[in-house]
């Protein structure tokens, strides 16, 4: 019997509760128009799980992968849903994210 | 040679919350009860990790527990959707029963209110937000003067 799996089950709901934090506070700070970061952050870390030689490391590393490529998609549901004053709305002029112009050329993805 | 545990781990944490938002909402939608359900993901969930202490490998280990713990977090969000839908947070599905029950009542809409773009202001600001949202939009506009 080995309990490794369950640790990793484990791992992905702390990391997926992480997940709606960072996603409610970057909505708020920043502004859902960053969300390609987020996506590029959680891309790298599973192309860096490939060539991690341990599968634990690797496992952890692409769990947290796939959770950040998911909040990158909950960003714009989560500026309507403050917008919709079911959580609280930033009135301050939100920082526009390097290559905005090319954000705004792609709708923001989300589940 | 490539280590391919993390990739695995994660397109099943992405599918397994692409299935919790998606699939939840769906079958909330159309389930005229939700309790058998409910039931059915808990009880998959606790086999799917009981599975993965017995597992030959770490990679198919971690998949079913992932897997087992995000469908008894879903069967958890079939309660909290319907409560969504309650609050008119979610749309109600007038085909289903229970739905068109809460239709009926008043206590639920048919409109996503999700469902469009971000507008860049608050649909209903409260008396704060509007004092703050006014005092934002003046200064941005000294400094951009």
């Amino acid at each position: 019997m080995s309990w490794e799996g369950i640790a990793l089950g484990l791992f992905s709901l702390g990391i997926i509760g992480f997940g709606f934090f960072w996603v409610i506070r970057m909505e708020y700070y920043l502004g859902y128009l960053w969300w390609p970061y987020p996506m590029a952050l959680g891309i790298l870390f599973i192309l860096v799980s490939f060539f991690i030689g341990n599968e634990g490391w690797s496992a952890l590393l692409g769990i947290t992968g796939g959770s950040f490529i998911w909040g990158a998609t909950e960003l714009k549901e989560q500026a309507v849903r403050a917008e919709l004053g079911w959580f609280k709305y930033n009135p301050r002029r939100k920082p526009d994210p390097p290559g905005l112009r090319w954000i705004k050329k792609i709708k923001a993805p989300h589940l | 040679m490539l280590q391919f545990a993390g990739f695995w781990m994660a397109m099943v944490t992405f599918l397994g919350i692409w299935w919790g938002h998606v699939g939840v909402r769906w079958l909330e939608a159309h389930s005229p009860n939700i309790w058998p359900p409910i039931v059915v993901l808990a009880l998959s969930g606790v086999a799917l990790n009981g599975f993965s202490l017995f597992a030959p490998n770490l990679t198919l280990a971690g998949v079913s527990s992932i897997l087992g713990i995000t469908l008894m977090w879903d069967a958890l969000e079939m309660y909290r959707q319907q409560q969504r839908v309650l609050k008119k947070h979610a749309p109600a599905n007038p085909d289903n029963p229970r739905h068109a029950a809460y239709l009926a009542a008043g206590k639920a809409i048919t409109e996503d209110l999700l469902d469009r773009e971000p507008q860049g202001t608050p649909d209903v600001p409260s008396a704060p937000q509007r004092v703050e949202f006014c005092r934002a939009t003046y200064e941005r506009r000294e400094v951009e003067a």
